[in-house]
């Protein structure tokens, strides 16, 4: 659907530049962290072997998808829906809304819980994978951003904050 | 007031309440061009002489296509495809549905086959698989409690492959509720006492948790008002028709409510429970109320103390200290438990552990608090509820609500 002028079409091509990068550099860390962090590790162990899920915005994306394959190694698996076979899909419901979320506008369990995500799959596997994300934006946000992202900022041990910090956003960058 | 930046409220549900509201059905489905309807209900129902009481309501005004009893408790993928197919057999034009949450699901189920025209529901999973109006169906509710008869879901069970199916669509909301107090007239207080307060979480959590809204907020209060001023009453005279008639209505502002806005971990655990133990959601949900007042305290103490006014009225709001309130709150539900406990002679549970079946065993012993826990990772209100809740948080209140002991706010980790 069109919308109204108030939005700039070079607007709208920016906002989603900006969130094609950052979801794949979301997808890149959660299968960093998938390496590195134990919570994160057992969250995917308890998925099935195989297990592909996307993450979106609602009807044109930006996308991207995660999966795991036979051998249970987790993946960042690039930014198209269609060329995959896709267990969850994850999608706000407009570009907007995915903004908002990526700018922290909103805290994110405030707008996961305002009719704003849909859930196309299983429920508790997207219960993991909201779990997973909560972890994962601790990593690689600052804490005062990521009080806003998650409900509780979590106790970590320094190990976990210092080190594998580093190591989650050495691995995304990297892309090993 | 809180009002969030977005939010959506829908609710295009003909309401028609009152006593004597059975007779409007035949006229309710003539105007949506129905003639020939089907009845779905279940065996309970049945044998408690409400379908009866329906058919005799609208019989002379309208041809009955079919009735259906074969619901099971727990609402299942082929008895929704075998009614369907019931349905199409007998050129049924529409749906009665009469009974509580399974009867509506299945109803709700067995309307997605035959608008669609197809034979096996499975058809239909994921979000946006219904795409255009469905069959015209009236919901009767009998129980005063789940609100189906408002809500956009219906969960049906897949025995088969163990897993529940959830379908969310507008085009679920049923066209019409009848709220007639001849259908839970006759309810056993030890039945209408759980799920009123099955009806009284919805509200509270629809107010208190992170979807809540100004529109829901408005349903909510009002239903806990009229639940706390009737609940009682109901207890002590059961054939009271307007009381009656208060806690359906009330069930189903609730269930407008929490359609709107959703539940938080009262339902998350409760559902645990259930499905774990088998115990009747309306119990469990009593009984973890408190608990879920408790361990949000930090974050929504505010809003609880809010709550005060509409379940403890005027008089208390007004002589507690503001600084109390919420926690007047919490007590004022476990008084109720309590009381509810002595009008029903100790049937109403008002800890995990009194749980009994009908043989006085125990329903839910200690050992499986860790499955339940682990069980409640996994249900989807969880992200609904204000603090966020991990294996060690479910079980420290599943402990204490087995315990029956107020939960130590001060052990609830906070970010
Ligand atoms: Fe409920």
């Amino acid at each position: 659907m069109e919308h109204f002028v108030e939005i700039k079409p070079g607007r709208k091509l920016l906002k989603r530049i900006f969130l094609s990068i950052n979801l794949w550099f979301v997808g890149k860390a959660i299968q960093a962290a998938a390496k590195v962090d134990d919570e994160v590790k057992q969250e995917f162990d308890a998925l099935p072997d195989g297990f592909t899920f996307s993450l979106g915005a609602f009807p044109n994306g930006p996308y991207m998808v995660v999966g795991k394959n036979e051998k249970g190694v987790v993946k960042y698996m690039g930014s198209k829906i269609d060329t995959v076979r896709l267990d969850m899909k994850m999608s706000l419901k407009s570009i907007e809304c995915l903004f908002l979320l990526f700018t922290f506008q909103e805290s994110t369990p405030v707008a996961n819980s305002m009719d704003r995500l849909y859930v196309d799959g299983d429920i508790p596997h997207a219960c993991s994978i909201v779990r997973i994300m909560d972890i994962v934006q601790v990593y690689l946000l600052p804490k005062f951003i990521a009080k806003l992202a998650i409900k509780r900022y979590p106790k970590w041990s320094l190990k976990r904050h210092t080190w594998n910090r580093l190591m989650v956003n050495l691995r995304a960058i990297a892309g090993f | 007031m809180y009002i969030p930046s977005y939010y959506e409220f829908c609710c295009k549900v003909k309401t028609v309440a009152g006593h004597g509201t059975l007779e409007r059905i035949p006229g309710l489905l003539e105007a949506m061009g129905a003639r020939n309807p089907m009845i779905i209900t279940d065996k309970g129902v049945s044998q408690a002489g409400l379908a009866t009481i329906v058919i005799n309501a609208i019989e002379d005004k309208i041809s009955i296509g079919s009735v259906e009893d074969d619901v099971p408790p727990d609402s299942d993928l082929k008895v929704v495809n075998h009614i369907a197919s019931i349905y199409k057999k007998k050129a049924c034009d529409s749906i009665i549905a009469v009974g509580g949450g399974s009867v509506l699901d299945t109803a709700k189920g067995v309307n997605i086959v035959v608008s669609e025209d197809a034979d096996d529901l499975m058809q239909f999973t994921g979000a946006g698989a219904l795409k255009r109006e469905l069959k015209p169906l009236i919901a009767v509710p009998t129980t005063a409690g789940t609100g189906s008869e408002v809500t956009l879901v219906a969960v049906i069970a897949d025995h088969d492959n163990n897993r529940k199916m959830l379908f969310t669509s507008y085009f679920l909301l049923p066209d019409a509720a009848i709220i007639d107090p001849r259908m839970t007239l006759t309810l056993p207080v030890h039945i209408a006492a759980p799920t009123a307060m099955d009806a009284m979480t919805h509200a509270i959590e629809a107010y208190i948790c992170l979807s809540k809204n100004p529109l829901s907020d408005a349903h909510a209060l009002e239903a806990i008002e009229m639940i706390s001023n009737n609940i009682m009453a109901v207890m002590e005279a059961p054939d009271d028709g307007d009381a009656r008639l208060a806690l359906g209505t009330a069930a189903t502002l609730a269930g407008i409510a929490f359609s709107n806005s959703m539940v938080g971990m009262i339902h998350t655990l409760g559902h645990s429970v259930g499905s774990v133990c088998h115990v009747p959601h309306g119990t469990c949900m009593s009984i973890l109320l408190p608990y879920g007042l408790e361990y949000n305290m930090h974050k929504v103490g505010d809003r609880i103390a809010e709550l005060l006014f509409p379940l403890a009225g005027a008089k208390v709001y007004a002589t507690t200290p503001r600084q109390e309130r919420a926690q007047k709150c919490v007590q004022y539900t476990r008084d109720m438990n309590q009381k509810l406990y002595e009008a029903t002679n100790g049937i109403h549970a008002r800890n995990l552990k009194e749980i009994t079946d009908r043989d006085q065993n125990p329903m839910v012993p200690q050992s499986k608090l860790p499955e339940i826990a682990r069980t409640a990772l996994g249900d989807g209100s969880i992200f609904y509820n204000p603090e966020a809740l991990e294996y060690d948080d479910c079980l420290m209140v599943l402990t204490a609500a087995w315990q029956g002991e107020k939960l130590d706010q001060s052990k609830v980790r906070k970010g």
